[in-house]
């Protein structure tokens, strides 16, 4: 298992090496000038000339190539041309804000996509089956920021049942010590806070998680009903076992595998999704940053944060990989 | 930091009662400090007085029922670029400092370029023929951290700008280098003496017109010497300089003297200001206890944030979301006539060393006269703008009303073949920037679109052209590219030297600003002499020359200035908008 661990590990530094290339050199071939960005409309060229050799973007590209890279092998990920912070404060900052929408996207999607999907999977092709094909449909098809602001529209606007934006009413006065503001929010022992967090998460959660939901239901039902004709299962049900027992111990065991790893998929999907989400809900988590970044032609920022994206998005797949092996025994790696 | 928070309210409580006390018996008679100032000079006592009036009118709005107390919170664009108000150059940053730093001069809350003295007592005297500034300082102020406030502070601050290194310190001063033509020896201030604790002495090496009006903007705010010391504020690079990001503990870093109190910045999420509970000028104490910024950078957000309660004043909406806004029962923040922006169609009169047809008089005042400018403020700004009467906006410090070409299809074409241009000829490359929206330009392509079939309706045939504003427009409008397109300029300062010279057509290096190839050697000598008159008066009078050449001659056509409404809920009162976008917001209560 460990070397399989080692092999996995080691596989995956050329292919951050080789993303590291592509990247930097895609993103330098891109038209424009990240000190024209800054400077606005007071972009004069000797201003333009100054700013660029500030930001070491008068040398030659393969320097810059070698500074960066070298800086990364040292663990620095570079600072924004346009603020000056590290992106590794930064992003200590941001990511809590996403792992708390993406977690929150998770548990809405599979809380509710596998008890979903179970249930179509009960009665294939009848109406039950058909609303939660609909369902799904719905929610792979429509895009993330029609979702989003409509919900804070229905939600926030007219009905005030939701707060619109934002991760906690900043008149709570809570103070940010983790920065996932659930979990600063219960220790700020305001449990009007801890309402309010909870509040602010939950528009958020559903449209980040609507295709995930989607896919999770789909996947389950498909897995649920294969595994219902698998010749075990008669067998267990001949045996007289409850219906329940046959379900818990015998279908949903099996069942799980395929879930499980498109589960694991998804973490790629709502990395994506995020940037879409938490710019309309003004989350300021790692998502919302890529955006102003791009916008500001932030080079070093859009290239670290994709870096580090590739990084989660592999140690994920790896994750996913092992846990296969907890859930189904007679999966080995060697 | 709750903690911290619920012993700051119990302060302000007790101070705010005294302050309401103080506001409700003086506000009639002694309204602010201003007008016991010393008055030197004639100009220095009707803007004293001005303050006066303006701050009565505060006042007397407020005394009868504000209420104080409670958490206001704000919606920005964008987010503050760095704490360090003279390391910053946009709009966004400069609306949190203006709560919490003050200058030597400032402008009359809801006026574009009225100057009044701040911490000066009054407006300075002026001598030797407009290089020697001497100012008169207030007494008894203090900052936030308690340094006192005096002649010192004033100029190590303004030292502490020009000894900038060259840098990353330099590279983010932009205002410093704009105003004063440089850094170090560069600086066209030459020394400041300071006779005495309340007397600063600027001498500068030419007379500057513009001197007091850009010392109005908040990047020339003096903050406390000891917090700038402490913090080691001039550390390079900024990225681990503590004081620029804002991030020392309370009342460390962006120290300065004003109604607000810079408490803490989590960067791109919020900035918490507190009330200052001694601040110096108790009639115009802030009303709330806190504000926080609340950067949103997506308008459609922004504006559903303020509809469904989150926050409480939107800074900045969209003009065409002006009726929705007033449908859900907010109010519009109007910023009147006075407007600090302005959108051109710019024509360059020679490209790649070729004159264009922009080059003959007639062709360009045929263009001013083909266009519909009423119908693309009804149409692009929802009536949210105005259509311009000069090159630069009502309230701008020099303007002069002109007779600009009103829309006149008829006297265009009688112009074009006045112009002797072959109808072959008159053919128009229009570039419009695509992935944008700015203040002053909310909807480019169509704008573009009505200007090229008001064009086509009088014989030009017209190509629209678009090139993406961060990576290509931008660059090739400045040097001079692109034959006819859409550009508008933010005013740094509302002095008409930032628009005519600074922007537009001051010349560069002898030669004329390559962005419009127009060679007038008689309006940049006049504008050179603006610029060196040794009062604002004489100044005014030649950028009112500059306008009337400009005014016959059209090398731009003047679009439209942009309203930039705002928006906030019905309980926030008291708020004073301003034409360029930067209120003060002591004013404020919440209800």
């Amino acid at each position: 298992m460990l070397r399989y661990i080692v092999r996995r590990v080691l596989g995956a530094i050329p292919v951050l090496f080789g993303l590291s290339v592509i990247l930097f050199l895609f993103l330098r071939l891109l038209p424009g000038n990240p000190a024209v960005a800054i400077l606005g409309q007071h972009a004069t060229p000797q201003l333009v000339a100054q700013i660029s050799s500030s930001l070491g973007l008068d040398k030659p590209l393969y320097v810059q190539y070698l500074q960066y890279i070298w800086q990364l092998l040292h663990g620095n990920f570079g600072a924004s041309f346009v603020d000056g912070r590290t992106v590794a404060s930064t992003f200590l900052v941001r990511f809590p804000a996403t792992l708390e929408l993406t977690t929150g996207a998770m548990i809405f999607a599979v809380g509710l996509g596998i008890p979903l999907g179970r249930l179509a999977a009960r009665h294939p092709n009848g109406w039950i089956d058909g609303a939660v094909t609909a369902l799904s449909l719905f929610g792979i098809s429509i895009p993330i920021f029609v979702l989003g602001y409509t919900l804070v529209f229905i939600f926030g606007v007219e009905l005030h049942w939701l707060p619109a934006v934002g991760q906690i009413d900043p008149r709570l006065n809570v103070n940010p010590v983790t920065n996932f503001s659930i979990i600063d929010a219960i220790l700020s022992g305001n449990v009007n806070a801890v309402e309010d967090a909870v509040a602010h998460l939950i528009l958020p959660s559903i449209a980040l998680g609507s295709i995930p939901l989607a896919i999770v239901t789909r996947i389950t039902r498909a897995s649920v009903i294969d595994v219902s004709n698998e010749d075990y299962v008669r067998t267990a049900r001949a045996k007289g076992l409850t219906e329940k027992r046959v379900d818990d111990r015998h279908i949903m065991r099996n069942a799980w595998l395929p879930v499980t790893t498109v589960i694991g998929l998804q973490v790629g999907s709502l990395l994506a999704g995020a940037v879409i989400t938490e710019t309309v809900f003004v989350w300021n988590g790692v998502g919302s940053w890529v955006v102003q970044a791009i916008e500001n032609h932030d080079l070093i920022v859009v290239q670290s944060l994709i870096m580090i994206f590739a990084i989660i998005f592999l140690a994920v797949n790896l994750l996913v990989d092992i846990g296969y092996a907890f859930l189904n025994p007679r999966i080995r790696y060697s | 930091m709750a903690g911290t928070h619920r012993r700051w309210s119990l302060l302000t409580i007790a101070a705010t009662g005294l302050l309401v006390a103080s506001a409700c018996g003086g506000a009639a008679t002694t309204p602010a400090p201003a007008s016991q100032a010393a008055a030197p000079s004639q100009p220095a006592a009707t803007a004293a007085a001005s303050v006066a009036a303006a701050s009565q009118a505060i006042a007397s709005q407020a005394a009868g029922q504000a209420v104080n107390g409670g958490t206001l919170i704000v919606g920005l664009p964008g987010d503050m670029a760095f704490a360090d108000p003279s390391l910053v150059s946009d709009g966004n940053s400069l609306y949190v400092m203006t709560q919490v730093v003050q200058g030597l001069v400032g402008l009359a809350p809801g006026t574009l370029s009225d100057i009044v003295p701040v911490l000066a007592a009054s407006l300075p005297t002026v001598s030797s023929g407009g290089k020697t500034y001497t100012f008169t300082l207030r007494t008894g102020i203090k900052f936030q951290d308690g340094t006192p406030f005096n002649a010192a502070a004033v100029k190590y601050n303004y030292e502490r700008w020009q000894n900038y290194p060259k840098g990353d310190l330099q590279d983010n001063a932009y205002y410093y280098g704009a105003v004063f033509g440089g850094f170090g020896s560069q600086s066209n201030i030459a020394s400041i003496d300071t006779p005495n604790d309340t007397t600063v002495v600027f001498n500068l090496k030419q007379p500057q017109s513009n001197f007091l009006i850009s010392q109005t903007l908040m990047v020339f705010g003096i903050q406390s010497p000891t917090a700038l010391q402490k913090g080691n504020a001039d550390a390079t690079p900024l990225s681990g300089n503590k004081y620029a990001q804002g991030q020392l503990p309370q009342g460390q870093d962006m120290v300065g003297t004003g109604p607000f109190t810079f408490k803490d910045w989590v960067p791109k999420d919020n900035i918490t200001l507190v009330k200052n509970p001694d601040y110096w000028d108790a009639a115009n104490a802030a009303h709330v206890d806190e504000i926080v910024f609340k950067p949103i950078g997506d308008s459609t957000a922004r504006l559903q944030a303020l509809q469904s309660g989150s926050i409480d004043v939107a800074v900045v909406i969209q003009p065409t979301d002006v009726k929705t806004a007033q449908s859900s029962g907010l109010t519009i923040i109007d910023r009147g006539q006075q407007t600090c922006n302005m959108l051109n169609l710019d024509l360059n009169q020679s490209v790649a060393g070729k004159p264009t047809i922009y080059a003959n008089k007639d062709v360009r005042l045929a263009i001013a006269s083909a266009l519909n400018k009423p119908a693309y403020v009804q149409t692009f700004f929802a009536g949210q703008a105005l259509v311009p009467t000069s090159f630069i906006p009502v309230g701008t410090l020099g303007y002069k009303a002109e007779t600009l070409p009103g829309y006149d299809p008829a006297k265009a074409k009688q112009l074009l073949q006045q112009s002797g241009v072959p109808a072959s000829q008159l053919s128009v490359d229009l570039y419009y920037p695509s992935n944008v929206t700015r203040p002053y330009m909310p909807d480019p392509k169509n704008e573009a679109v009505a200007i090229a079939n008001d064009l086509q309706a009088v014989g030009f045939k017209v190509n629209l052209k678009t090139e993406d504003w961060g990576t290509s427009y931008i660059t090739d409008a400045t040097n001079g590219k692109l034959p006819a397109y859409l550009f508008g300029w933010i005013c740094d300062w509302a002095g008409a030297d930032d628009y005519l010279s600074v922007a537009w057509f001051g010349y560069q290096n002898g030669q004329p600003n390559a962005q419009f190839h127009y060679a007038n050697p008689t309006l940049n000598d006049v504008m050179l002499k603006a610029l060196a008159a040794p009062s604002t008066d004489q100044a005014n009078q030649y950028w009112g020359q500059a306008q009337d050449i400009l005014a016959a001659d059209m090398p731009e056509i003047p679009l439209s200035s942009a309203k930039t409404p705002g928006a906030y809920d019905s309980k926030v009162h008291g708020f004073v908008p301003q034409g360029g976008v930067l209120e003060y917001l002591n004013s404020v209560w919440i209800k």
